[in-house]
């Protein structure tokens, strides 16, 4: 048995791992973006990283000077929270756009229409025009597991993401728990 | 975030701590610009599976103003939650040093009656302990 604080697959390590987009392949989607007029949707499903390239996307459009209003909905949050006073220099993230009723996201659709941007993340397409798509693979699995200290052979990645379907955040937590068991892969 | 180093340290040896016990740091800047607000903060948080949890059980301003010195700050550590490690969760105490702008240094300790974080499980309790 081992601490969770020594996890290496204990959230807080998780998190720090980024979306993986090389600087030709982020100015490509921030090119994509300004071509949507600002306006576009992240989509994949679960555990495809969504929220962290939402986020990172927060941290560029920062950087380029917009005020950042971010928008953070799941299966506890479902309500809108106030969304007014925005403004032409907004830019609106929505993580999780598909909680909200029919009502609510013309709601947040409406006021958005006032900022200068708007970008959500969702499991299917449709609502905004895809910005971009969020896909994983037993590599990036890999990838990410050895970051994390703990290298996976091509078998056991390719094993563990076929168990979860491809969705990493349920990979690494198998991994998490097996680790506190000190279960050897 | 300004460039600059930030350090926060006990004035005495050692990271086992007791509840009501005083503890004293010694808080160390020099930052390329004044920070605006510099404050330490006593507190505790979780490592683990799930969410991650946070708790500020006091915070002191340290200066205002001044790119760089050196202040000594003082908490009573409260009587819980007691410093522990389970499989899922494990509960840290630290006192950080925070200028407004981000920059931050922060020292970990124990808390519990004995000084040693607690073990959830009894074969992780009943371990040897490496020296």
């Amino acid at each position: 048995m081992r601490r969770a604080r020594d996890n290496p697959f204990a959230v807080h390590r998780v998190l720090r791992e980024r979306y993986r987009l090389t600087e030709p392949e982020w100015s490509a989607l921030l090119a994509r973006l300004d071509l949507l007029g600002g306006c576009g949707a992240i989509v994949g499903p679960h555990g495809s990283g969504k929220t962290t390239l939402l986020e990172d996307l927060g941290e560029r459009l920062e950087a380029l000077g917009w005020r950042i209003r971010f928008v953070r909905l799941n299966a506890e949050q479902r309500r809108l929270p106030d969304v007014s006073g925005w403004g032409s220099e907004d830019f609106v993230l929505c993580d999780g756009a598909e909680q909200l009723t029919f009502v609510d996201w013309q709601r947040l659709r409406f006021r958005a229409a006032r900022a200068g941007g708007f970008v959500i993340t969702t499991h299917r397409p449709g609502p905004l025009p895809e910005l971009h798509r969020c896909e994983t693979t037993p590599a990036l699995l890999r990838g990410l597991a050895a970051s994390l200290g703990e290298p996976l052979s091509a078998a056991e990645s390719g094993a563990l993401y076929a168990r979860h379907a491809g969705d990493l955040r349920a990979a690494l937590r198998e991994l998490y728990d097996g680790w506190s068991r000190g279960v050897s892969r | 975030m300004s460039t600059g180093t930030l350090t926060v340290a006990p004035t005495d040896a050692g990271t086992a701590r007791r509840p009501g016990e005083v503890i004293e740091l010694s808080a160390e800047w020099s930052l390329a610009t004044p920070p605006r607000t510099l404050e330490a903060r006593l507190f505790w948080f979780t490592r683990g599976k799930g969410t991650q949890d946070v708790n500020v059980v006091e915070t002191q301003p340290v200066a205002s103003l001044e790119s760089s010195g050196k202040r000594r700050v003082r908490f009573k550590l409260p009587e819980a939650p007691y410093s522990f490690s389970g499989r899922l969760i494990s509960l840290i105490w630290a006192v950080e040093l925070v200028a407004d702008d981000g920059a931050s240094a922060r020292w970990e300790f124990t808390l519990s009656p004995d000084g040693k974080e607690i073990l959830l499980d009894r074969r992780m309790a009943s371990a040897p302990r490496a020296r």
